[in-house]
């Protein structure tokens, strides 16, 4: 068992976790939403990939792009219907509707795509680097500069352009915020087409390492759960440092411990993290 | 509490009383009533189960307000407990019963003091995760019956002193399923009128009352989601005995979409509201299903169009309607 091979396996694990959890970082973090149809919308992003791949024979560059249109405008009915919810901020009832409709896609995308496992083709993620005793796949590395790269990019326009305040304006006080000529419906409807878009892309980029089935859902974003709360909620930074870390600590309780109950071990981290700082770990 | 008191003798208290009993002469022989095939029994059976599953969701989501995404866990504590204590100790229903009920006020203890500082939401999505990951320990963990779960559990033993009434059949199980049933209503509409249950409303609905006065809502939440756990667990522990067999698949998605679609389609704070719930999408399930995938496809919908079309329920549109006739 290699040390420097389970760093990279952690580097890999924790830039698809990351990756994953961006879109819902910047919902519930930046708009004070929650979105519990995230494993399904993941699901509908890998299947969305893999339908414009064998079926439409699109090379991959553009079946990611397929994805996130096609994602985005599900986004935009979605936010669409809940929008009343939304005005009014009732997170209790916008936390079951969004677990209703997670599961209508479920059954929806059961009926098309079937109830097979299938496998996005890739050449990248078979295309594999051997450094002496370390390797790792061109997809792994995709996933880590994508992951880098997204995360400066929504940090920069979250922290220092004008309509990232615009968001957090929305997020403290939609009420106010539209006396300042905002209009909020706008906004997140804007944040929520986001998250979907951005969940598609992550799903385009993970989905290729593992098989792909319509009821894998929520226990395969699950990681992201951690990772958001871990990061401390909304906290770009610290969800990519909360990736990153789980990646790290995953790969080496898999290959260790324990690799059937890896995640059982991210929950118990995430416990014990919630009884000493309930705020989560970038918290001041 | 003298004019409470009071009032229990009047007339109409008798009437009431009287109903209750009536009402519950004919649950019992209801399946009689409907031409009694093993299908009704275990369609009727399964309608108690799942209301008592969906009550303990009811009194976080009603009376708190809160949304708690892991009472497939208590769900599945009640089956694996009823499992493992009668195939592998030959332990009677009272004595699996009552490990559940205690193994559920520990596990919903541990999950609520965790997230006791947290934001509301937290408290959702941890008990979520708590309930994938007990999903994952189960799959794995072949003492407790791994993915291939449990099957052949002996029928239910409810020793009373010398004599015993054995459930094996469905049709032996249904008064078991119904008296489980009227325990729990009896126990919600005592809630309702509980110190406790008040409070929990009061908290949902004017948090800054409940904060003059000196109610702590974390605290409130907590001892609601402990009060509700071994509900929903002895729903599941007599789900294993009706089934005969548990496995993994007591935590899927489907059994947490039913509790949260069975409590808000009928209108929460009703007291019989998740049974109507239940007993409507079971009913549609049973008798007119349109396969797995569709199926799945309206319950989801169901849920979703009903919060955001008509966040109360069916009364509520049946008040709305009764309102514009007169």
């Amino acid at each position: 068992m290699n040390v420097a091979q389970q760093i990279v396996n952690g580097l890999v694990l924790g830039s698809g976790y990351a990756c994953i959890a961006l879109g819902w970082t910047i919902l519930l973090g930046v708009a004070r939403l929650v979105n519990f149809a995230h494993g399904q919308l993941y699901m509908l992003g890998a299947f969305a990939t893999w339908y414009a791949m064998v079926t439409l024979g699109l090379p991959y560059p553009l079946a990611i792009l397929v994805a996130i249109v096609a994602l985005a405008v599900l986004g935009a009915l979605m936010q669409g219907a809940m929008m009343g919810l939304v005005m009014t901020q009732n997170l209790t009832s916008l936390m079951i509707v969004t677990l209703g409709l997670g599961y209508v896609l479920q059954g929806g995308s059961a009926l098309i795509f079937g109830g097979n496992p299938q496998t996005l083709p890739g050449t990248l993620s078979r295309a594999k680097v051997d450094l002496g005793s370390l390797w790792f796949t061109w997809q792994d590395v995709l996933v880590l500069v994508a992951t880098l790269a997204l995360y400066g990019v929504v940090w920069l326009s979250t922290q220092k352009t004008r309509f990232g305040s615009v968001i957090r304006a929305v997020a403290e006080d939609p009420k106010l915020a539209e006396l300042f000529g905002i209009n909020a419906k706008v906004v997140y409807l804007l944040v929520f087409v986001f998250e979907c878009s951005a969940v598609a892309l992550g799903a385009a980029l993970v989905a290729p390492r593992s098989p792909i089935l319509t009821s894998m859902g929520f226990n395969e974003v699950i990681m992201t759960f951690v990772v958001v709360v871990l990061g401390g909620i909304g906290s770009i930074g610290g969800a990519l440092m909360a990736g990153l870390g789980l990646g790290l600590f995953i790969a080496f309780f898999g290959a260790f411990l324990a690799q059937a109950y890896t995640t059982a071990a991210a929950f118990g981290v995430l416990l014990a993290l919630l009884v000493v700082r309930p705020a989560g770990l970038s918290a001041r | 509490m003298t004019v409470i008191e009071s009032q229990s003798s009047s007339p109409a208290a008798l009437l009431r009383a009287a109903a209750v009993v009536v009402l519950i002469a004919v649950g019992i022989f209801l399946p009689r009533l409907l031409r009694a095939t093993s299908v009704v029994y275990s369609t009727l059976t399964t309608i108690a189960i799942f209301a008592v599953m969906c009550y303990g969701v009811d009194i976080v989501l009603s009376y708190l307000g809160e949304v708690s995404l892991g009472h497939t866990l208590f769900w599945a504590v009640g089956g694996y407990t009823a499992a493992n204590l009668s195939v592998k100790y030959g332990l009677n229903g009272w004595s699996t019963a009552v490990v559940t009920i205690v193994l559920c006020i520990i596990g919903a203890g541990f999950l609520g003091a965790v997230t006791l500082r947290t934001r509301e939401f937290v408290f959702s999505l941890v008990t979520y995760a708590a309930a994938v990951v007990a999903y994952e320990i189960a799959f794995n963990w072949d003492a407790i019956g791994g993915s291939d779960g449990i099957v052949g559990i002996s029928a239910l033993k409810l020793p009373f002193g010398f004599a015993a009434y054995v459930g094996g059949t469905q049709e032996e199980l249904w008064p078991v399923a119904f008296a489980l049933l009227l325990l729990t209503l009896a126990f919600i509409g005592r809630f309702r009128r509980s110190r406790l249950g008040t409070t929990a409303l009061m908290v949902q609905m004017n948090p800054a009352l409940a904060a003059s006065l000196g109610v702590d809502p974390r605290k409130v939440r907590l001892a609601v989601f402990v009060i509700s756990a071994p509900i929903t667990g002895l729903a599941g522990w007599l789900y294993a005995y009706q089934r005969a067999y548990v496995g993994p698949d007591m935590f899927e998605t489907y059994f947490l979409v039913m509790m949260l679609t069975a409590v808000v389609v009928v209108g929460r704070r009703v007291l019989v509201g998740p049974l109507t719930g239940t007993a409507i999408l079971i009913a549609q399930q049973n008798l007119l299903s349109l396969g797995g995938d569709w199926n799945k496809i309206i319950l989801g919908s169901v849920l979703a169009l009903v919060l955001i079309f008509w966040p109360a329920g069916l009364i509520g549109l049946f008040r709305r309607f009764g309102k514009a006739r007169t």
